[in-house]
């Protein structure tokens, strides 16, 4: 069990210091260097993107009720927009910073015993570059948006004539340095500020896993940054790298744009498994199964991440030995991704599940994520992809992966550290109504889409024949059916703060050092070092009547003592 | 023994004195590290890895060009009829920058080793070198515009602009923390045993240096076979 030598402030301290009551006044928010504070900034702005983007996916499901048109002055054109704008709000801004930013932020250095990151002011820099990357978007949008797809593929990106392709790809180039940033500050604050007795194998799975992600954010986003100046450069003066008239070459874009963007996908599924790991363990009050599988497993991911980039260019005339290629390793990259889930589900196995909010999330996670991983198989396979290319069936595949996995392991996560982050407890009625209709909401309306795509309903079309039809309706109604779970969510949380009963420092049954510390936490976290042991070790931990939370029990701990588990 | 200049020595301790007062004030920041010692470490550490960064940046744009380079398509040849050769002048600038990161790991030296005045004057002569680097590339451009070699005249004429530019824009951004170290080196303000921006700006030189070797290397080769 993790135990603390620090001195515990009294109820009245607590009370009068936490972080969010240290200082007052806007600029004390503007410019704070407390991680605690720009995590939660960077939450209040990517649940906003989230809300945006979701309103976007919301207008495009509505405009395929019907083929051809169907909400009045939504042409082919304005779709395009549509689905541009919802794909890149929901990448870039969205599920890129969401954990490791927003909640790895507020998280990290609170697990690890830590004051801070390693480099606060970088740190709240890369919040900034985050909001003026958020602002190009904006500024895009004002100079007439732009419908080239997230993806930006040439030619077409080369010569759309929509207004705002510039300015998005500074704005999405800004957004890669803000994840950079924040990838190199967390790997040093992993490396550096360890407190004495956490060794790399004692650190919590949420941490293996951001700072496999921080890996990849470091190694992966330059390329993805050159590529977009390039672009730049050559939408600019209408000659460049990527021009075939001019020997250059329009499939380079897509080599460059995938060597980012497929290590980019695990840069969000890493973190939201790990904080699966964290969840299902503490949730089922069970000493996770397999801890050195799954940390180990989250760099393997990362590494394999880096040689797979061609399966999504099957089809793009890529030579048939480098198809073979990378067919083959996309396979292997389900190895450690099932090494992951069968350890989740030993631990399963036998704990004590509490069906608490954060656990159907991550319950939902098990089921969605075993989904999206096994159809990335089936476009893994050569000949199927073939066919399957540009289908729904990939979208949804990676809407299985993106939402249903990276997403719901971030709104997990963050019921999980709701308490912690605003010292409320919501109401578990609400949160896990809610997430039972999300859960069904986006089966009803991604599962349907498997079908679409595999009878050959291309993707991206603004039109398709009438035979699809019942289809998209019903992937439509389940959408909207989604995002009625989404509201409530909204409701339960911020509900939560006006009405909500005062969180206790434990109110899971957690064994990391963030719940040693107080609901919300003071502002400098910890008094003095802590010490740490065992973090799934929970056995030296006693449900209290009076505060509504777990404690430490000396007689249990004692008696842990006794007998360590390993 | 120690060469600094009375005014120096006042000016390290007027400005550590102000320095502690306002560490009074706002006692709000928290500070991770134990001691400065492990600070610099972890801001070595963390800016190894930003030049990694920067390191996969230009390796990516060095093999585009060289994916660009190989492109057999008779239609659109890499070089026009009218292709120069790489101009010598970028021996030269080869030459001022390889010596520029000499003097900024003198300057270090003579940081660490107390000499605050020999310092000044490496820290000086790098800045300067930095600046007739770029001089000399902007040169090197000139001319080669001059003899109507634009950027739209061929793929090689594209790659050549394009990456000579992106080094020539990192210099330029380097230049900005160089004049701050400079300025700090002037006024005494590094601690021999501690001297950390003055660290991270010499990394980021060093790293310079090599990319710019790797590039033009790059660029030599690419260039070569072309009449
Ligand atoms: C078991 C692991 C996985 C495999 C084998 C796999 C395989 C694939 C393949 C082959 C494609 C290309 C399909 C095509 O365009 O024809 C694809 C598309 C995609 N996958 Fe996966 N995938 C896996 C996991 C993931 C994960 C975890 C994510 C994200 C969190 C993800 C996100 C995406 C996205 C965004 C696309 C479509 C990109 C686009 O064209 O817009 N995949 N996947
Ligand atoms: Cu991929």
């Amino acid at each position: 069990m993790t135990t603390i030598h620090a001195p515990r402030p009294t109820a009245l301290e607590v009370q009068t210091d936490n972080y969010l009551t240290h200082s007052r006044g806007f600029l004390s928010w503007a410019l704070t260097l407390d991680h605690k504070r720009i995590g939660v900034m960077y939450m209040v702005g990517v649940l906003a993107s989230f809300f945006v983007g979701g309103m976007f996916a919301l207008l495009v499901r509505t405009e395929l009720l019907t083929p051809g048109q169907t909400i009045p002055g939504v042409t082919a054109d304005v779709y395009n927009q549509f689905f541009t704008l919802h794909g890149a709000i929901m990448v870039f801004l969205v599920i890129i910073p969401s954990i490791p930013a927003a909640l790895g932020n507020f998280v990290l250095p609170i697990m690890l015993g830590a004051k801070d990151v390693a480099f606060p002011r970088l740190n709240l820099g890369s919040f900034y570059l985050w909001v003026f990357g958020a602002c190009f978007t904006l500024v895009s949008l004002a100079m007439g948006g732009f419908d080239t797809g997230w993806t930006f593929y040439t030619p077409y990106s080369t010569t759309s004539p929509a207004g705002g392709v510039i300015p998005v790809l500074f704005g999405v180039f800004v957004l890669g340095f803000s994840s950079i940033f924040t990838g190199m500050n967390f790997i040093v604050t992993v490396h550096k500020l360890r407190p004495p007795g956490m060794t790399w194998f004692r650190m919590p799975l949420f941490l293996w896993a951001i700072y496999a992600t921080a890996i990849i954010q470091v190694l992966a986003t330059p390329v993805l940054a050159i590529t977009l100046m390039l672009l730049v450069i050559e939408r600019t003066i209408n000659i460049g790298i990527f021009d075939p008239s001019m020997g250059g070459d329009p499939v380079l874009f897509q080599h460059f744009f995938w060597f980012y963007s497929h290590p980019a996908v695990y840069i969000m599924i890493l973190p939201a498994m790990g904080i699966i790991s964290d969840l299902i363990s503490v949730h089922a009050h069970r000493h996770i199964f397999g801890y050195k599988f799954i940390a180990l497993s989250s760099i393997a991911i990362a590494i394999f991440s880096f040689l797979v980039w061609g399966h999504h260019m099957f089809i793009s005339g890529q030579s048939p030995l480098l198809n073979t290629l990378f067919s083959l390793i996309s396979f292997s990259v389900a190895i450690p991704s099932a090494v992951k889930v069968f350890n989740w589900l030993t631990t399963l196995y036998k704990g004590n599940i509490s069906l608490t909010t954060p656990m159907l999330y991550a319950l939902s996670f098990l089921v969605l994520f075993t989904i999206g991983g096994l159809t990335g198989i089936h476009l893994a396979t050569l000949n199927t992809d073939v066919h399957l290319h540009d289908t729904y069936f990939v979208v949804a595949h990676f809407h299985y992966v993106m939402m249903g996995s990276a997403l719901i392991g971030m709104i997990g996560g963050l019921h999980h550290w709701w308490p912690k982050m605003t010292g409320k407890m919501y109401s578990e009625a609400l949160g896990s109504t809610a997430c039972v209709i999300i859960f069904i909401g986006f089966n009803v309306t991604f599962f349907t889409q498997f079908y679409l795509g595999s009878k050959g309903m291309p993707r991206r079309y603004y039109d398709y024949q009438p035979e699809f039809q019942v289809y998209h309706v019903i992937s439509t109604l389940g959408s909207y059916f989604m995002a009625s779970g989404f509201f409530l969510t909204a409701y339960c949380l911020i509900s939560s703060l006006i009405g909500g009963r005062k969180a206790p420092a434990n109110p899971w049954g957690g064994g990391s050092l963030e719940w040693q510390c107080d609901s919300p936490p003071p502002h400098d976290n910890f008094a003095t070092q802590p010490s740490v042991g065992d973090c799934y070790d929970f056995r030296s931990l006693r449900w209290d009547e009076a505060t509504q939370g777990y404690v430490i029990d000396p007689v249990l701990a004692a008696e842990a003592a006794k007998h360590p588990l390993h | 023994m120690l060469r600094v200049r009375p005014s120096l020595v006042s000016n390290l301790t007027r400005r550590n004195a102000k320095k502690r007062t306002v560490a009074v004030k706002t006692r709000t920041t928290v500070d991770p590290f134990a001691n400065s010692a492990s600070r610099q470490a972890a801001g070595v550490f963390g800016m190894s890895l930003f030049l990694m960064t920067l390191g996969v940046l230009f390796a990516a744009t060095m093999l585009g060009y060289v994916v660009v380079r190989l492109n057999p398509d008779p239609q659109a040849p890499f070089f026009s009829s009218t292709s120069p050769a790489l101009p010598h002048l970028m021996l030269v600038s080869t030459l001022t920058l390889l010596i520029s990161s000499v003097t900024i790991h003198a300057t270090v030296k003579a940081v660490r080793a107390g000499s605050m005045v020999v310092a000044r004057s490496r820290a000086g002569i790098t800045l300067g070198l930095a600046m007739v680097f770029l001089l000399l590339q902007g040169v090197s451009w000139f001319m080669l515009w001059q003899q109507k070699f634009f950027i739209g005249s061929s793929m090689y004429a594209w790659t050549f602009y394009v990456l000579t530019g992106l080094h020539a824009l990192h210099v330029v951004g380097g230049l900005v923390p160089l004049t701050l170290v400079w300025r700090r080196v002037r006024w005494g303000r590094y601690q021999p045993k501690n001297p950390e921006g003055l660290l991270y700006c010499e990394m980021y030189w060093h790293f310079l240096g090599g990319v710019w070797l790797a590039l033009y290397a790059t660029l030599w080769l690419g260039s070569l076979t072309w009449r």
